[in-house]
């Protein structure tokens, strides 16, 4: 058997009649942070049930540390997840939510309680041991629910959407921790999300799930390079990258790739590689321009109707109703196929 | 007008109607039983004050003390039973799955009867000779003795047999702990349940350490309630089916007490004596249950 920290196998998953996962071919490496990113309704949270065994498969294997989980249940698995909620026993103290796992499998209670302080002291709560759920804020609610996953050395650490409800500062910063904890530990995880930044600082590679279905594989920068499909492309960055039909109202300048011309195109462009200054641009006018600190987004129509953003320095901001000219190269230009939205690639 | 002192009125405006209600339902008639317990009256002539003198016989009556007795003993029995029953039910029948709502309907069902109806249903089912519940147990066995050759329960004659009836017919009634029961698990997220199977916790592992702490504060505050209430529910069936007996007073509850003495007797105020006792134990039932929530506050932030 492979290294494979988890890896699914042609696994489609239904809920209450309706597929929600599509033969899903998934490998996460052992050690690998894999972070599990779509939007609502994509299946992400399936994913993850289906791996921790509360969720049964239709079809497909799934394989767990190289053995075959996929009648397994869940106890039987050697996972652990962080639920969005964190899912904490209210009525026990911290120690005993942490140690909780290992009590029920007989693990003897001083050494049980031991393992826990030690897991409370990795992740950086020890000195909430005696506390109960009820008296803890959601950052450290957070830390006592990744305390409870590392207790038992899972062989797959499961999270799903556990920063999502967290304020910003908090996020940003146990995201940071996250990350830190997960080189630490050398753990295999994945990490669900519908947060494309998230995916992008946390993960060693991104799955984009669409409608039950694995859209792109691959690293953060892959992911952000080489969008595989119009809506890779589109998902991944704020504001999403700029969609319009090759040939029209927007030329791009430099080398361009070779194209054959019964092929019905689309240029996908991020608002970053957009100029508004440029000689043989297309006009458009200014609809509305937005100021995030150092940056703003113009908001802009080309002359056939199409809508296009443009990010360019705050200082340099076009003022609403103007008329610019809007240019792009081709070295920052994405080919897509029209219809089927997935990536060009020439022969 | 300020608006908070406008607001207070409204407030004051709708409670109203229950205030009236209260006070002329309630805290007068109580105010009256109490007064009258300290008095001698047989609603032909006026109450004649006569201060402790009820409550000193209260303590020398053997009836009063086997009443009083009767009432504590089915409290202690009944009531846990009833709330482990409908606990045990609840958690049985929380799941969907075919079948459930016809047998939540029917666990609900006895409660919706009427108590008169319910206990002369009783009288037929408890009927030594031809009663449905004795002919089960002599199923099997010869000479209208059981299979294990003893005599069936003698249900209405015998003391003890007479006691345990009232508490069986008390247990099938427990409709309405059952729907909140059921209610309190429903409630409960699913993901600490999905919490304890990744962690293989067993079944057993799962209602001790889960289930039942998260449904604690419930249980309590239902099986204060019921205790109070099995001061009431014990009535009908006495009344009913075994006529405070068999004899002499062996399903006399306290509150077949009051009613004898007061309605037979015509003592009412040795009555209202002795329902100043059972008003005494549901303050004490009260505190208990005030001291249990406020624990449970701490604990849960409720």
């Amino acid at each position: 058997m492979s290294e494979a920290g988890l890896a699914f196998d042609g696994v489609s998953a239904a809920y209450r009649g309706a597929t929600v996962l599509h033969e899903v071919d998934l490998t996460v490496d052992r050690g690998e942070l894999l972070v599990v990113l779509g939007p609502s309704g994509a299946g992400k949270s399936t994913v993850l049930r289906v791996a921790a065994g509360l969720e049964p498969v239709t079809a497909g294997r799934v394989r767990i540390a190289g053995r075959d989980v996929t009648t397994a249940r869940p106890g039987r698995r050697n996972v652990s997840m962080v639920f969005q909620s964190y899912a904490l026993f209210p009525h026990l103290t911290v120690a005993e939510n942490i140690a909780f796992g290992l009590e029920v499998r007989d693990t003897p209670r001083a050494v049980a309680r031991e393992r826990a302080r030690t897991a409370a002291e990795t992740v950086g709560c020890a000195g909430l041991l005696d506390r109960r759920p009820g008296q803890l804020s959601g950052g450290e609610r957070q830390r006592v629910a990744l305390a409870r996953a590392l207790v038992r050395e899972p062989d797959v650490f499961l999270l799903d959407e556990p920063l999502s409800n967290l304020d910003l500062t908090l996020r940003v910063e146990m995201r940071a921790e996250l990350r830190a904890l997960h080189d630490r530990l050398g753990a295999t995880m994945v990490h669900v999300t519908h947060d494309q930044t998230e995916a992008l600082v946390l993960a060693d590679r991104i799955a984009v799930l669409r409608d039950g279905r694995i859209e792109q594989v691959g690293t953060p920068e892959e992911i952000w390079r080489a969008p595989a499909s119009t809506f890779v492309a589109r998902f991944v960055g704020s504001p999403a990258m700029n969609l319009l039909p090759a040939g029209g109202p927007v030329h791009p300048t430099g080398a361009a790739p070779p194209a054959t011309a019964d092929d019905d195109l689309q240029l996908g462009f991020r608002p970053e590689a957009v100029t508004l200054d440029a000689a043989e641009g297309a006009a458009a006018t200014v609809d509305r321009v937005e100021v995030v600190g150092e940056d703003a987004y113009a908001y802009l129509t080309l002359a056939g109707g199409q809508p296009v953003v443009a990010r360019v320095p705050a200082s340099r901001r076009p003022g609403r109703g103007s008329a610019v000219r809007v240019g792009v190269r081709w070295a920052d230009v994405h080919v897509f196929h029209a219809g089927s939205g997935r990536r060009y690639r020439p022969s | 007008m300020r608006p908070d002192s406008r607001a207070r009125r409204q407030l004051a405006l709708m409670l109203a109607p229950y205030l009236v209600g209260l006070v002329g339902l309630v805290l007068l008639p109580a105010a009256v039983t109490l007064a009258l317990a300290f008095t001698e009256y047989d609603l032909l002539r006026p109450p004649t004050w006569v201060g402790l003198d009820n409550v000193t016989a209260l303590l020398d009556d053997p009836v009063f003390r086997v009443s009083l007795t009767n009432s504590l003993v089915f409290a202690l029995v009944a009531v846990p039973l009833r709330v482990l029953l409908a606990l045990g039910l609840a958690l049985l029948l929380h799941r969907r799955a075919p079948g459930v709502g016809t047998a939540r309907a029917a666990a609900v069902l006895p409660a919706a009867v009427p108590e008169i109806a319910y206990g002369l249903l009783w009288l037929w089912l408890l009927n030594p000779l031809y009663g449905p519940i004795n002919q089960l147990l002599r199923t099997g066995g010869e000479n209208g003795l059981t299979a294990l050759g003893r005599t069936p329960p003698q249900w209405l004659t015998d003391p003890t047999d007479a006691r345990a009836a009232i508490i069986l017919m008390s247990l099938f009634t427990m409709g309405e702990t059952f729907v909140v029961l059921l209610a309190a698990r429903r409630a409960l997220p699913r993901d600490v349940y999905e919490m304890a199977a990744l962690e293989d916790a067993t079944g057993w592992d799962v209602f001790r350490r889960v289930t039942l702490p998260l449904m604690a504060p419930v249980l309590a505050l239902l099986a204060v309630r019921d205790a109070i209430a099995s001061l009431h529910f014990s009535f009908v069936p006495a009344f009913v089916v075994t006529d405070g007996g068999p004899p002499p007073y062996a399903t006399t509850y306290l509150s077949l007490f009051v009613y004898r003495t007061a309605f037979e007797y015509l003592r009412y105020g040795y009555a209202a004596a002795a329902t100043l006792v059972m008003m005494l134990l549901t303050v004490a039932a009260v505190v208990v249950q005030w001291r249990v929530f406020r624990r449970y506050r701490a604990f849960y932030r409720l």
